[in-house]
């Protein structure tokens, strides 16, 4: 075999045979374990890598990327903290594009997929991706990002001839038009995904969603914003090949309304996953000719009741993925649990809590916990809000659900007394039994678990790469037994816990795999000076202190809110960052205004 | 909780008291022994704390050493009294706090504020604190639906 290379060997080996091996190994720990073995498959990885996930932009530089990445074809990058999507963190707290998109711009020939999760983009960023990377692009994600608006669209609807995917579900985007999406209609015929879901963009027509469907032959997946179901007809009609549709809305115009409209859609024939905004009772029949084939359904925005989810779900046999409020109640995971024996995913959210607002029945408890362990064996997700609970409930789950990777379980603080506490046999149960498990929430109240349930956490959470804990333990001994276990946690997140400085900074200091850690809540300090007891090298200390935020309440009046401070710490090749805005302090500065 | 008479000399009493000579008493760290006497009471049993303060009654606004409930030898030596006069000086906004405290009293010039705080730090779960100041959050989206809902 001749080639270039073929005077470099390995043990006897070719380096060709390495390179063609190499690609087969695409999870990202394979590849960084293959980078440590030797300064060779360093370099092969080095150009042969063609995705890279940056959790944080700030643990590195866009110019370090660079130096090691150079044929990259796709980048993910997040950036503020996972409370921004609650509302809890400062808007302008940071993680820019810009200087990404500056390198991507000059250097990363290669790039054609690009996932920007929580960071503030700008239409000036959005332009130059359009100019620099527009003829190559073919994945662009604008995932709960902000700052831009419909005119940076333009440049990538005008530009970006050959994007397949185009996502930008849960962006804040200021709205100057409509105009963008008319662009993308005109100038691409390759779209297979397009998500403005939960964008709140109302200037859309449905005339350009039609022609996005006849021009793109190979749309299989569309969620848009609120446009009236009943002007989409047409685009039913014409996207011949959708599986996935989302948003819409229904009854938006009262004047139009009546639910025989509803009843003549007819939808496309291999349309196996929906959620429409505003279901109700009246419209949900026009699902029943193809629910038997819905793989995933998104009750999350829709008006149904309890009986409604019970009557729906008994039609959905082959359902995979549901997301729904806790309206769905004990008996709806009970017909669940009967009927769906292949649902792998289940969210749960936590729907209206004022009287009178949602069926009263519809309350999540133990009840329907142990009905869904016993019924869906096949579970990998979990994320529930539950009104009660035991520890019967979490020792089904454990027994039951072996293919469980992530579990979330928030206990809401309707209820008073919760009978079965502390859950800390539950809890040591669960994390026994579900050995897969890498993701793990558990937010509870005073007294759900006590430090001995917190050292089971640490003790049997043996593969958990990220936690959230909100209102556990009762000491700061629970913290630190927890701190010894946890070997792979990478990633922690605390909440309403009555911890004291001293023992976050041991914990972060003892837990052996963390590199990042956010808490909100805690006892702090009147200088913050006990958390320098985790300053070392590399790792960086931010300070979110209290603030007064005014906002508008439930009633739409400007209350005072008062937002407790919060602690980042992360590990970071970068040094500190130099883009802080005022309502963020590094720790350094605060230990000096302190002394 | 430890059930022995757990004794804390915030004022360096048995020092002075070991033969040390008379340092002019600059009554205390005011900061440094607040923080202690914070954490001390923090680590209290609250009811007992409660129970306290509720029997204890205002005379010459200064609460009486009273005994507590609880005939429980073990407490009584432990437990420091705290009071916060109604009438007080109010000079300057402040007033006086006065602790009894294992055979000691001492007396702090707080604002009605920072007193009232004390009582109820020293009656509250600390914990409790934390909890009520960070009620559960809803997602953007979910909170939008909840809201448009409501108005339709």
């Amino acid at each position: 075999m001749e080639d270039g290379k073929a005077n470099k060997t390995i043990g006897g080996m070719p380096d060709t045979v390495f390179e063609l091996v190499i690609d087969f190994l695409h999870d990202e720990r394979d590849r960084d374990a293959v980078s440590l073995v030797c300064r060779r498959w360093y370099e092969i990885d080095k150009t042969t890598r063609k995705h890279v996930t940056i959790a944080l932009c700030y643990t590195t530089t866009p110019q370090s990327l660079w130096r090691r990445f150079q044929h990259l074809e796709s980048l993910k990058l997040k950036g503020k903290p996972r409370a921004a999507m609650f509302n809890l963190i400062p808007e302008d707290w940071g993680g820019y594009v810009s200087p990404w998109v500056e390198e991507i711009a000059r250097s990363f020939s290669c790039l054609n997929a690009l996932h920007f999760r929580r960071m503030i983009v700008t239409d000036l960023d959005l332009e130059l991706l359009a100019q620099s990377r527009g003829q190559v692009l073919q994945i662009l994600k604008l995932d709960k990002c902000s700052g831009f608006s419909t005119d940076g669209l333009l440049h990538i609807g005008r530009s970006c001839k050959k994007l397949k995917t185009l996502f930008l579900e849960e962006s804040s985007i200021i709205e100057k038009g409509g105009e963008w999406l008319h662009e993308l209609a005109l100038n691409n015929n390759v779209l297979e995904t397009l998500n403005f879901y939960m964008t709140y963009l109302a200037k859309v027509r449905f005339q350009d969603l039609e022609l996005i469907a006849r021009n793109c032959r190979s749309l299989v997946s569309m969620k848009i914003s609120e446009c009236e179901l009943l002007d989409l007809v047409g685009f039913f009609g014409t996207a011949s090949v959708l599986e996935e549709f989302g948003g819409g809305s229904i009854g938006e115009q009262p004047e139009r309304y009546s639910s025989e409209s509803y009843c003549s859609l007819s939808f496309p024939p291999k349309l196996c996953s929906l959620g429409l905004t505003y279901m109700g009772r009246n419209e949900m029949p026009i699902v029943f000719p193809f629910a038997s084939l819905l793989r995933r359904l998104d009750l999350l925005y829709a008006f149904l009741d309890m009986e409604d989810h019970c009557l729906l779900i008994h039609r959905c046999p082959n359902l995979e993925v549901l997301e729904t409020r806790n309206v769905i109640g004990d008996r709806g995971l009970e017909v669940l649990a009967q009927c769906c024996k292949r649902l792998r995913r289940l969210r749960i959210e936590r729907g209206e809590d004022e009287e009178g607002m949602e069926d009263e029945e519809g309350l999540v408890s133990h009840r329907g916990l142990i009905a869904l362990a016993q019924g869906c064996l096949e579970l990998e997700y979990i994320a529930v809000y539950v009104t009660d609970i035991t520890n019967a409930s979490l020792q089904y789950i454990g027994t039951y659900l072996k293919n469980l990777c992530d579990f979330r379980l928030v206990l809401l603080d309707r209820q008073e007394t919760i009978a079965d506490l502390p859950l800390d046999n539950g809890v040591r149960v669960l994390l026994q039994g579900c050995y897969k498990l890498k993701r793990f929430a558990f937010y509870l109240r005073q007294g759900a678990l006590t430090d001995v349930g917190l050292s089971y956490v640490g003790q049997y959470s043996l593969n958990v790469r990220w936690m959230l804990l909100g209102s556990v333990g009762e000491s700061d001994a629970g913290l630190l037994a927890l701190s010894k276990g946890c070997p792979r946690l990478q990633k922690l997140e605390m909440r309403a816990c009555c911890f004291s400085e001293r023992a976050l900074a041991i914990a972060a200091l003892q837990l052996p795999s963390l590199r990042y850690l956010w808490v909100q809540g805690y006892r702090a300090s009147e200088t913050a000076s006990d958390l320098l007891a985790m300053a070392r090298p590399f790792w960086n200390i931010e300070l979110i202190p209290a603030r007064r935020v005014v906002s508008p309440n439930a009633n739409g009046q400007d209350v005072i809110v008062d937002h407790p401070a919060h602690i980042l710490a992360y590990y970071s090749l970068a040094g500190q960052r130099t883009d802080f805005p005022n309502t963020v302090l590094p720790l350094d500065a605060v230990a000096l205004l302190n002394t | 909780m430890s059930r022995s008479a757990v004794e804390l000399d915030f004022f360096r009493m048995e020092k002075e008291s070991a033969g040390k000579p008379q340092q002019p008493k600059k009554l205390f760290d005011r900061r440094r022994s607040f923080r202690d006497i914070q954490s001390v009471i923090s680590k209290m049993n609250p009811e007992i704390l409660k129970s306290v303060i509720a029997t204890g009654s205002v005379e010459n606004g200064n609460l009486l050493a009273s005994k507590p409930k609880d005939d429980d030898p073990f407490l009584s030596p432990a437990l420091p009294l705290l009071s916060a006069p109604a009438f007080g000086n109010r000079v300057s906004g402040t007033t006086s706090l006065t602790i009894f405290y294992n055979g000691t009293i001492s007396v702090f010039d707080v604002s009605l504020n920072k007193a009232e705080n004390i009582l109820k730090l020293a009656a509250e779960n600390v914990s409790k604190t934390v909890d009520s100041d960070l009620p559960l959050t809803r997602g953007k989206s979910l909170e939008r639906f909840l809201q448009k809902r409501k108005e339709r």
